[in-house]
This record gives structure tokens, C-alpha cells and sequence, in this order.
């Protein structure tokens, strides 16, 4: 807080419901990503990475698992004196009845007593479900370099696509005139990618107004970003470039882990200038046996390799015995692969067990088959 | 419950792991490719309940300062627990005075101090698990002075040369210690592993001292050996000792076999050791990877056979790297081809195309070193 005078709350509350079951016990933001992580890993360290040290967490869906993790908070370093990752779940209040977050823009106004307790100038909002490695001090140099009551992180995505986005219409300046949300024509290209830099105060005037609005559906696209740019605020568009990725689906999910396996991608996870910090697991290094084949394949310790890897990504603890085949396919934490089993095309989820002989997915499949079930093979 | 407080010993002058020891001490050294030695007898005791531990160190603490930090990462409570590193004004590798009983002497208030009433030492430079609470429960209920482990071998003759055996009557009394002199097969290695109260510690500790001033305290116990009752206590599992550079070398090949990594590791007694936060490993489209133990960080393009990788290598395309101990940050260039050979952290082996030693006799490629 000394150094930059912001503080980050990370929107971590959603189901993410087309990940089917894997988010039947977790939020989205703790679903596993690439070999070692989970998501919310990715703001929390770009956090940790850009100087911020207080680091709120708005939680709602199935938040046992996803409080517990995200309260060690020197698994990213943010544990210094006057550092600390505060889980903040809705609870119980006298004023009303507010025991929910009705939207993102709520979330925010029913925990202002916890962020005037910092009195920060800036308040960088960010959501817990995204895949991508951004310094934020950079995005507020701009904020306060361009004067603005707000800034929004856009990305260009490919024109054709830019109906499925919060798509912002800016100025030669970068100055945001307009916003629209899956415009089915859309002017421009650029993307929001749902972070966001306020001035506190201005914010904070705004959130209880919000509040109060019954037709409000107290959200940051739908209600507070075009009450901003009617209201004629200084709204800046911070161009961003590199990876960036939200795993909707399961499809997507899959697609972002085989990102890795290509040389030099984008996310560079090996980076040591911006490592992604996460859980430190008690596991031996990776054992690739005497039969084993390992090709094209990212991999993390604690996995025991006798069959044949090709074009995956195994997390940490999964097996795969001699003489089974996983092909195009990713293993979350603890999945088995049992002897001469082919897994191909699929998304194996935590400790999922793959039955001797058995087979799952297909090369030609459309889908990316999702696994969440123990698969029986020969007994 | 009995409670006790650890000390972690230094490995004495009488080994020497080559080229290695330049940079480190012995239990500071890279081990299966995330550890280092020192892990294996701090996560003991963490697990066994000791949260009191004291490391004795002598020269070059850095890598071993760095490692252990403040305990956190052994599960050690930081408020009621405590890692202290011990350091020794005097100590010089290979000095005669350099010994531990010397460097208990310089610290002797810090351990009159410590509340518990016994003691568990185990060495900084063996690999093995074992639960130091049934060790102690075992103790105090023998009524013993002091009890000790050791680990059967049948392979004396040739291995375990700088450690010493128990010569063990019937009743598990030791009749006396002595050099492994390589003139037997089967022979009792001693762990160098003891546990007694710590006024008795304190008692041989000032009398060795008084003794010989190059004593050290398997000596005293030697010495004493008729008129202490020492138990000897049997133990099973992995046993490997870091003696010299063969042995080193020899103990991180043994692992690769997952047969004897699961007779030293278990899921209910967890090897702590720092992380480095490095990303999962990347394997290319040309990788050809078998018989070995990888660390996570890593980019392998080439072919790997036999070998224990460390954490952040990269293994360029047309690389053949077979029988080796690579540590971390190392760099095996386009086309090399490496052989029994040990790759100390941060070298590059860019230019020398064929780097190949005798399977008898690894050779050694020095820390931060080009080649």
C-alpha cells in the first residue's frame, strides 16, 4: 500500500457452470491450469509481481476449498508485515439483508468498511477466472499519466469475434466514448478484459448510489462503466498485449493447457522475471520409466510415467502405467491412467481413475471429452 | 511423549565429496534433483514432532543459510518452533580441531538453555527416513544411557568405507565402535544417530573435550563404550551414506529405480524441502526420455537416459545426456554428448561435444562452469 497507495480486490465469486463437473465442488477460480496451478494463481501473483500487497478475494460459489487456499497468502509472497490476501465471503450485516452479492459492482459496495480501512487512492478490480500475466503497475502509471476517473484493460481479438466480448469504442486519444456489451455489429476490436483501475472516491460515491438503485443489477459492465461514461468521466482504454485467455468451457480449458506445449508460447511460464507462484506440494520429482515414450508433453513433479505421453499435459501426481497411451489429452492432479488404457482428446479430472485397457475420448470427437467419472476397465 | 531437540550434525573430516564440497557443505549438496541431503534428517524430525533444531555448520554456511531460511517450508512453527543455524567461529575443513565436539563447546550455553530434556542427532550427510519419536519412546523405555541406530549391509566390503560399525552383543548392547575397515561383507553401519538426555550430551560432550581436543563425540562414545549401556537399534528401509564423491553419485542413481524411491519415500512422511516456484517441465516434439528422474523448470529437447535432471536444466536438441547427476540451471548444449558424469548448478556445457568418464569413476563438472 506504501508504494503504490492501491489495493486489488479479485472478483473470485462465479460457478463457471459450462465446466460442468469440475466446478461441482469448486469456484471456477480454483480449477486446476497447466500441470501445477489454478487460476486464480495467474491475478494473484501478477499481484504479487506488480508491487501490490493487499489483496482482497470476493468469494461466493462453493468457497470452502477456494477461502482455504487463497488465505496462504505467502504462497505468492504476500505475507510481508503490511501485506496479507484477505478472503472476503458476503455475510450476515444489521443494515439489511445482505447476505449474497447480487452482482460484481455488490460484491465491491458490501465490502467498502474493508477497503476504507486501507483508505487507498486506487482500487484495481480484477476477476479470479482469467489466464494471463500483466503488470499492473504499468496499467496504473497510465491511469494516473492520462487523469482518469477509470481505466479499463482492453485486448484486440480477431474482428469476427468481437461480438462475444464488452467491446470499447475509443477515441484517437484512447479515451473511451462508448461500450457495448456482445454488440452483434461492433465498431471496434478491442476487448475489456474486466479489470479495472478506479480513483476510490470516485468509485466509492458511485457503488452507494448503485446500491440504492432498485433497477440496478449492481454490476461493473451492465450498471457502473455506462453510468460512468454518461456521467461524461475520464474513462481510458489500457491497451494490453500478450496471452490472455478466459476457460469458459471445458473445450477452452483444454485448449489453454495444449497452449503450453507449443515452444515459446506466449504465456512463457518459465519466465523468472514473472514467475506464477502456487501451492508448494510435497511430491517427488517426475519418474519417466524404462518403456516410457515422452514426447511434446508439459509435466510436473509428483507423476510416475511408464506408457506413452503425446501432445499433454500431466498435473501434478498423475500416473500413467506401462503400456497405456494419453494422447491430446490433459490429466488434472492425481488422475490414473491404468495399464494398456488410450485416453485421447480428453480432460481427465482430479483422481479420476482410468480403468486397465479402457477407452476414453477419440481423435476424431468434435468435443473434448471431459472424464469426471472412475472409468472400469478389465478387472 | 517424550520431548526432545534435534541437532543436525556436520559431516566430520573424514568425508570428502569432491569437487562438490568446494561450494557447500556435504548436506547443502543437490540431491534427486529438487532436494538437498540436509532435507532428509530436518523433515525426520519435523515429522517425528521435534520442532527444536539446531544445524551445525563450519565453512561456506551460504547455500545452507539460503536453503533452510527461517524452517517454515520443514512445517516448523514459526513462534513455537525453531531451525537455528549453529555456526562455529573456528571451524576449517580438514582442521584436527575442527570437530563437533568442538563446535558443541562453542555453543554450550545455547543448549543448556533448550527445555527439552533429550536430545536426537543425526547426521547432515545420510539419506534415510525414520521416525525419531519411536526412536525416543524406544529409549526411554529401555532404560538405556544411550541408544543409537544402525542399518545391516551386506555390501561393507566395498561401500560405507568412512563410516563406522557396531560390534552388537545378543541383547543389542554396543561393545564398541569401530572404522568400517572393508574387511567384512556383513557389517552394522552405524547412522550416527543418537538420542540421549541432554544432561548426559552435555556430560560427554565436556568430557571429550577434556579428553583430546580433537575428539569428536563418536570417539567419547567409543571410549565409553564399557561403561555406558548404549543400545543399538535396527533400522529398515533406504540407508544410503554421502562419504565421498562416488557414493554421492551412487546414492542418486540408486533412485532412479522407483522400487528403492519407494522404500526411502512415503505419502505419510513427506520430504520438505524450498521450492523454487519453477513451472512444470516442457518435453519437445524430438524429446526422447527414459530411466530418469526429472525436475520441474525444465526444456528438454534432446535424449535423456538414466539420469536425474535438477530444476531448470535445459537439455538442447541432439543432446545425449546418459548416467549423470545434473543439478539445477545447467545447460547441456546442441549435440553434446554427456556420460557418468556429475554437472554441478549453473554450468554450460556448450562446446566440449564429448564429455564421457568411466562408469567406475564419474567425473565432474564444476559449479557456474563453461565448457
Amino acid at each position: 500500500m506504501k508504494q503504490n497507495n492501491m489495493l486489488a480486490m479479485i472478483l473470485a465469486g462465479g460457478r463457471g457452470s459450462r465446466l460442468h463437473d469440475l466446478t461441482k465442488k469448486v469456484a471456477k477460480p480454483a480449477v486446476s491450469y497447466g500441470g501445477k496451478y489454478r487460476i486464480i494463481d495467474f491475478p494473484l501473483s501478477n499481484c504479487a509481481n506488480s508491487g501490490i500487497d493487499v489483496v482482497g478475494v470476493l468469494t461466493q460459489y462453493e468457497s470452502v476449498l477456494l477461502n482455504s487456499y487463497v488465505a496462504a497468502g505467502r504462497r505468492w509472497g504476500l505475507d510481508a508485515k503490511d501485506s496479507g490476501v484477505f478472503v472476503l465471503p458476503p455475510r450476515e450485516k444489521s443494515d439489511a439483508d445482505l447476505n449474497v452479492y447480487r452482482g460484481t459492482a455488490d460484491a465491491i459496495s458490501q465490502n467498502i468498511d474493508f477497503i476504507d480501512s486501507y483508505s487507498p487512492e486506487y482500487l484495481l478490480i480484477l476477476s479470479g477466472d482469467h489466464i494471463y500475466k500483466m503488470n499492473y503497475a504499468k496499467m496504473l502509471a497510465y491511469h494516473k499519466e492520462t487523469q482518469s476517473d477509470a481505466t479499463i484493460a482492453v485486448i484486440e481479438v480477431p474482428m469476427k469475434e468481437a461480438s462475444r466480448f464488452g467491446i470499447m469504442n475509443t477515441n484517437e486519444t484512447g479515451r473511451i466514448v462508448e461500450f457495448e456489451e456482445k454488440p452483434e455489429h461492433p465498431k471496434s476490436n478491442l476487448a475489456s478484459m474486466g479489470i479495472y483501475i478506479f480513483n476510490w472516491k470516485t468509485l466509492r460515491k458511485m457503488l452507494q448510489a448503485d446500491m440504492k438503485d432498485p433497477d440496478s443489477s449492481h454490476d461493473f459492465g451492465k450498471d457502473i462503466i455506462p453510468t460512468l461514461l454518461n456521467e461524461g468521466k475520464n474513462v481510458y482504454a489500457y491497451k494490453f498485449k500478450g496471452y490472455w485467455k478466459d476457460v469458459g468451457t471445458i473445450d477452452s480449458l483444454w485448449e489453454a493447457n495444449m497452449d503450453l506445449l507449443s515452444k515459446n508460447n506466449e504465456l512463457d511460464l518459465n519466465d523468472p522475471t514473472w514467475k506464477i507462484y502456487t501451492e508448494d506440494v510435497t511430491a517427488l520429482p517426475q519418474y519417466i520409466g524404462a518403456d516410457a515414450v515422452v514426447n511434446k508433453a508439459f509435466i510436473t513433479q509428483g507423476c510416475v510415467i511408464d506408457g506413452e505421453v503425446r501432445n499433454s499435459v500431466l498435473f501434478t501426481n498423475a500416473k500413467v502405467a506401462p503400456g497405456a497411451k494419453v494422447i491430446d489429452s490433459v490429466l488434472m492432479p492425481g488422475a490414473e491412467v491404468e495399464e494398456g488404457a488410450v485416453v485421447t482428446r480428453a480432460l481427465v479430472a482430479d483422481g479420476i481413475r482410468i480403468g486397465k485397457n479402457a477407452v476414453v475420448g477419440s481423435a476424431d470427437s468434435p468435443n473434448i471429452e471431459l472424464v469426471a467419472k472412475r472409468v472400469k476397465g478389465d478387472e | 511423549m517424550y520431548k526432545a531437540f534435534g541437532i543436525v550434525n556436520f559431516a566430520g573430516n573424514h568425508i570428502r565429496v569432491d569437487g562438490l564440497q568446494d561450494y557447500r557443505p556435504v548436506g547443502a549438496c543437490s540431491f534427486l534433483g529438487r532436494y538437498r541431503i540436509i532435507d532428509f534428517p530436518i523433515s525426520n524430525m519435523s515429522n517425528s514432532g521435534i520442532d527444536n533444531i539446531q544445524v551445525y555448520v563450519r565453512q561456506k554456511p551460504r547455500s545452507l543459510t539460503e536453503h533452510l531460511g527461517t524452517g517454515r517450508h520443514y512445517n516448523i512453527n514459526s513462534k513455537r518452533g525453531k531451525l537455528n543455524i549453529m555456526y562455529t567461529e573456528s571451524a576449517q575443513v580438514g582442521d584436527i580441531y575442527s570437530t563437533d565436539v568442538e563446535a558443541y563447546m562453542e555453543n554450550l550455553d545455547c543448549i543448556e538453555r533448550l527445555p527439552q530434556p533429550y536430545v536426537v542427532i543425526a547426521p547432515s550427510y545420510m539419506i534415510y527416513t525414520a521416525d525419531y519419536s519411536e526412536f525416543l519412546n524406544e529409549h526411554v523405555e529401555s532404560g538405556a544411557d544411550i541408544s543409537m541406530m544402525y542399518h545391516s549391509v551386506d555390501n561393507a566390503k566395498d561401500a560405507f568405507l568412512s563410516c563406522d560399525t557396531l560390534n552388537i552383543n545378543k541383547q543389542k548392547g554396543v561393545l564398541s565402535i569401530e572404522p568400517n575397515r572393508g574387511n567384512a561383507k556383513n557389517r552394522n553401519i552405524s547412522m550416527d544417530t543418537y538420542v540421549m538426555s541432554k544432561e548426559l550430551f552435555l556430560d560427554l560432550v565436556k568430557k571429550a573435550h577434556k579428553t583430546s581436543s580433537m575428539y569428536t563425540f563418536a570417539d567419547i562414545l567409543n571410549e565409553l563404550c564399557e561403561d555406558l549401556d548404549i543400545r543399538a537399534i535396527p533400522h529398515r528401509g533406504y540407508f544410503a551414506a554421502v562419504t565421498d564423491f562416488k557414493s554421492y553419485y551412487d546414492a542418486n542413481m540408486s533412485l532412479i529405480d522407483l522400487k528403492n524411491a519407494s522404500n526411502l519415500f512415503s505419502s505419510d512422511w513427506p520430504i520438505y524441502t524450498r521450492t523454487n516456484d519453477s513451472c512444470p517441465t516442457q518435453y519437445f516434439d524430438d524429446s526422447e526420455v527414459i530411466s530418469s528422474v526429472v525436475s520441474n523448470g525444465c526444456l528438454i529437447d534432446g535424449s535423456v537416459e538414466n539420469s536425474i535432471i535438477g530444476r531448470g536444466c535445459t537439455i538442447k536438441p541432439g543432446a545425449i545426456v546418459k548416467n549423470c547427476v545434473i543439478s539445477a540451471d545447467v545447460v547441456i548444449g546442441k549435440g553434446v554428448h554427456i556420460e557418468n558424469m556429475v554437472v554441478d548448478k549453473h554450468a554450460r556445457v556448450i562446446r566440449g561435444k564429448r564429455i564421457i568418464a568411466a562408469p567406475e569413476k564419474p567425473g565432474y563438472v564444476k559449479r557456474g562452469d563453461t565448457l
